[in-house]
């Protein structure tokens, strides 16, 4: 593995450095979150500069150096929310300049006629007031639909650059036509290929809706409490490959198939319950997979952006006649701020880099990077916010939108603790050798280990 | 960024593996156990003198210093395949690591001949003798004294923690050689024979037991050793301590991604709170390797930054410190005993993971102070890689 950017990858990351730096100015962030300055036009810039086009799985590490840059820049756009949410769940649906955004919870299917009513509020939707489409997902497959088709309403958030938004169905009707046939259940596809580059979106599309989730029931738990809203026998015929009768699916097993939590409780629970039955890929998706990344790499470039701020702080401010960045109780709280976002930034950008490469590692990488970018808001806003003293407890001070953009990320999708159980759960149902850890499950098995203790070549000195 | 090697790192891999399968010692063979690192088992004398001569034991060195002159990610792969059967290509690391690679990097032909050479091929053993009573994170300070006197120096003083010194046939030894220059500027590196009259090694136990001898006090008493064993320019002992030790550190942390490994399939989490901690590590030792092998890619392209490699070893150090208290505490009343829960080894085995976890945990602080403690590395990281103001 050589995990390094490449040359075309440096290349870029200057361009996109260059263009943020022109289109998305600090003071541009301040006039949005100050006086209501409207994003449109910066929008229309990420589209004019093809941003929104890098929708092919194997562009995933290029829109992840966009993303960190945006996530730098506490980009005021629905840029994450369109490119990690809405168009994975959209794949025939998304169109550069549209804005996007998912539900992905709270929101049932009724039969009615040929398609189906979706009725329900999803309470925490990224982006989901300004978007021109939405996708939703519920127990009878993932749709999209216009914004005029639902209610939704900004719900005023601490973080000033943020939008989430209450979004009700009322009695939306929707039709096969409007089925995006997404991807939401673990990747067979995706674990069995090698590492050749294939738009995924192709085979998602030509796969038969979202059959893939009848996969999900490993998942009792989302059965168990969210309840039946949503019977078998009534979507017969456009969910191929379920199993007997008694298949009751919800909105959470889907939740649980493209193994995507929400933040709400239930989207949390399902999201880890489909880790723990599953071998090592389940509950992983394309969906699921980006989604996760997405944030990751939005946090930490969030993140880098507090600990830049922070060093350019305690090297001007001076108390007791030295710069503050002088004394070691800061320095250290500095270095661990770089050492999270050095370990954050290389999961979050080794998910994308699986997600480009089709690689079978994809879900557990997306765990990973989704929990350590968790972990590195957590000292970086910590120590940021300590080490800036009073000054960063101003509104004035800039510091605020990346640590809030940071810390918002940690909210969402799920947070560092539950991806972290997901994860363990995972590895330890995984094939992981039991009983005496001298008697196997490693290379040259059955021949007592050979070595003279590892602290000795751990530390030479 | 590429998730894997390419086919000549790969086939070089495959075939370091056919020699392991063929020829890696089994556990009978293998039954004597290093009791120090400078003591090597007639067996694993065998063992690195074989690797040596096939040109697997530093595949980076060239043929005549046990090499086949690998590229750096050959070397790489070499070194992952040794871990992952939890075997060494040595079993006196800081002779091969360190003392060895000095003598390449700085010595004359001669010295390389008559040093370098038996301790690759494991014929003879070495030791680390910086760190003294009064100088240990602030090494620039060593007191021990070496005065020229015709051709021979004469040297005077004590070190401290000199790892395997009792099992050892030479010291590579940093002396103060002038006292009146700045505290970098004066020191310069002897190679002292143990067998020195004047030099008097005195090991002493580790936190593992009063009979687990590896620490070593080492007295010199006008001891005189010939001035054709002093290593690199009089007064530029500097350049050799950071030379040696950068050169090591390129992949010094893949000990620790070696550990959190082993570590990954020894710890058996119990509560969710052990899960959690469980997947911290799962997360720390894949963060290590994607870290170090961009740290690797740098250094084959030839960028040294030996400052960016204070991140992997505080993190990786810290990581498999924070998972073996973890698994520790998890163990419950089983860990109180010594030396093995895991396995009937006899109380003299050394293995970490070989150990009870109480002895592992323990043992994990070799890894935050040896080499740099963790604090210094912090402050490392702060004020070479961020830019912080020194005081
Ligand atoms: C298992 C083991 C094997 C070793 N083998 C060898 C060997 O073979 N040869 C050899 O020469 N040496 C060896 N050493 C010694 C090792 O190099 C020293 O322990 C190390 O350099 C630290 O020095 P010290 O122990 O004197 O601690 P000190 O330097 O006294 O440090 C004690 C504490 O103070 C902190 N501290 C010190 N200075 C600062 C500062 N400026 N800022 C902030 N905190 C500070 C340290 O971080 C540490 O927490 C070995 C040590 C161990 C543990």
């Amino acid at each position: 593995m050589l995990f390094e950017f490449d040359a075309d990858q440096r290349l870029w990351q200057d361009s996109v450095r260059r263009a943020v730096a022109k289109e998305c100015p600090p003071a541009l962030v301040r006039a949005v979150a100050d006086e209501a300055a409207d994003p449109g036009p910066l929008w229309r810039a990420w589209n004019r500069l093809g941003w929104t086009e890098l929708t092919a799985p194997g562009e995933a590490v290029e829109l992840a150096i966009v993303l960190e840059e945006l996530g730098r820049a506490a980009d005021p756009t629905p840029y994450l929310a369109t490119m990690t949410q809405f168009a994975p769940l959209a794949p025939g649906d998304h169109r550069p300049g549209v804005a996007g955004a998912a539900v992905l919870d709270g929101v049932t299917a009724r039969p009615d006629g040929g398609g189906w009513l979706l009725d329900g509020t999803a309470p925490h939707v990224l982006d989901g007031d300004r978007a021109d489409r939405l996708a939703v997902v519920t127990g009878a497959g993932v749709f999209t639909v216009p914004a005029e088709a639902v209610t939704a309403t900004r719900v005023p958030a601490f973080d000033p650059l943020l939008h989430v938004a209450e979004v009700t169905f009322d009695g939306v009707l929707v039709t096969t036509a409007d089925a995006t046939g997404a991807d939401t259940g673990p990747d067979t596809d995706t674990a069995e290929r090698t590492d050749e580059r294939t738009d995924e979106r192709a085979d998602t599309r030509t796969s038969a809706g979202i059959n893939a989730n009848s996969r999900a029931g490993t998942s009792v738990g989302a059965d168990v409490r969210t309840g039946a809203n949503f019977s078998a026998g009534t979507d017969a015929g456009t969910i191929t490959g379920t199993g007997g009768g008694t298949d009751v699916r919800t909105a959470a097993d889907v939740r649980t198939a493209a193994g995507i939590g929400t933040g709400t409780s239930a989207g949390v629970d399902v999201c880890i319950g489909a880790g723990i039955g599953g071998g090592v890929s389940a509950g992983s998706s394309y969906a699921r997979d980006l989604a996760l990344t997405g944030m990751a790499v939005t946090m930490v470039g969030a993140c880098r952006r507090v600990l830049d701020l922070t060093l350019e702080h305690v090297r001007s401010r001076h108390q007791f006649g030295a710069p503050i960045g002088s004394y070691q109780a800061v320095k250290h709280k500095a270095a661990d701020m770089h050492v999270a976002v050095r370990r954050a930034r290389a999961l979050a950008y080794y998910a994308a880099l699986t997600i480009a490469a089709g690689d079978p590692r994809r879900g557990t990488a997306a765990t990973m990077a989704k929990a350590a970018a968790g972990e590195c808001q957590s000292v970086v806003f910590r120590n940021g916010l300590q080490l800036f003293g009073a000054m960063g407890f101003t509104w004035e001070n800039d510091v605020q939108f990346a640590l809030k953009r940071a810390k918002a990320g940690e909210l969402m999708l799920g947070g560092a603790a539950e991806h972290r159980a997901r994860l363990a759960a995972e590895h330890l149902a995984g094939g992981r050798p039991t009983g005496d850890p001298l008697a196997g499950g490693r290379p040259g098995a059955g021949r007592p280990p050979v070595t003279d203790g590892g602290e000795r070549h751990a530390a030479h000195l | 960024m590429r998730l894997t090697f390419d086919g000549d790192v790969e086939s070089f891999r495959a075939e370091f593996a056919a020699f392991l399968a063929e020829h890696a010692p089994d556990g009978a063979e293998a039954a004597e156990r290093s009791r120090s690192s400078a003591h090597v088992p007639e067996w694993a004398r065998r063992w690195q003198r074989l690797l040596f001569d096939t040109g697997w034991l530093l595949p980076g060195n060239p043929p005549e210093y046990g090499g086949r002159n690998a590229t750096l990610l050959q070397q790489y792969v070499h070194l992952e395949e040794l871990a992952r059967r939890r075997i060494y290509h040595s079993y006196n690391p800081q002779g091969l690591g360190i003392v060895a690679a000095s003598l390449l990097s700085f010595g004359t032909e001669e010295q390389k001949r008559r040093w370098a050479v038996p301790i690759l091929r494991a014929e003879i053993t070495a030791a680390l003798g910086m760190s003294e009573p009064g100088a240990g994170s602030d090494l620039a300070g060593l007191r021990t004294r070496a005065v020229l006197d015709g051709d021979h120096f004469v040297v005077n003083g004590q070190k401290v923690w000199t790892s395997g010194a009792h099992d050892a046939d030479v010291l590579l030894t940093f002396v103060r050689t002038d006292p009146d220059a700045p505290k970098h500027k004066g020191i310069s590196v002897l190679l002292v024979p143990t067998a020195t009259p004047g030099v008097t090694r005195r090991p002493f136990g580790s936190i593992a037991g009063a009979d687990d001898l590896d620490f070593n006090e080492v007295f010199f008493e006008d001891a005189r050793v010939p001035a054709a064993n002093l290593l690199g320019d009089l007064n530029d002992g500097w350049r050799v301590a950071t030379g040696s030790l950068g050169h090591e550190r390129t992949l010094l942390w893949l000990s620790f991604a070696a550990r959190l490994e082993e570590l990954a399939e020894d710890f058996r989490p119990v509560t969710p709170l052990d899960r959690d901690a469980y997947a911290t590590l799962l997360m720390d030792a894949q963060a290590l390797r994607l870290l170090g092998s961009e740290a690797l890619a740098r250094a084959d392209r030839g960028e040294q930054d030996v400052a960016a490699l204070s991140v992997l070893k505080l993190l990786g150090s810290e990581a498999v410190q924070a998972a073996s208290e973890r698994a520790l505490e998890a163990a419950g009343p089983g860990a109180l005993a010594h030396p093995a829960t895991t396995a009937p080894h006899a109380h003299l085995h050394l293995e970490a993971f070989a150990a009870g976890w109480f002895e592992r945990y323990a043992r994990s602080f070799a890894g935050t102070i040896a080499g740099g403690t963790s604090e210094i590395q912090r402050t490392i990281i702060a004020e070479r890689l961020l830019g912080l103001p020194r005081k």
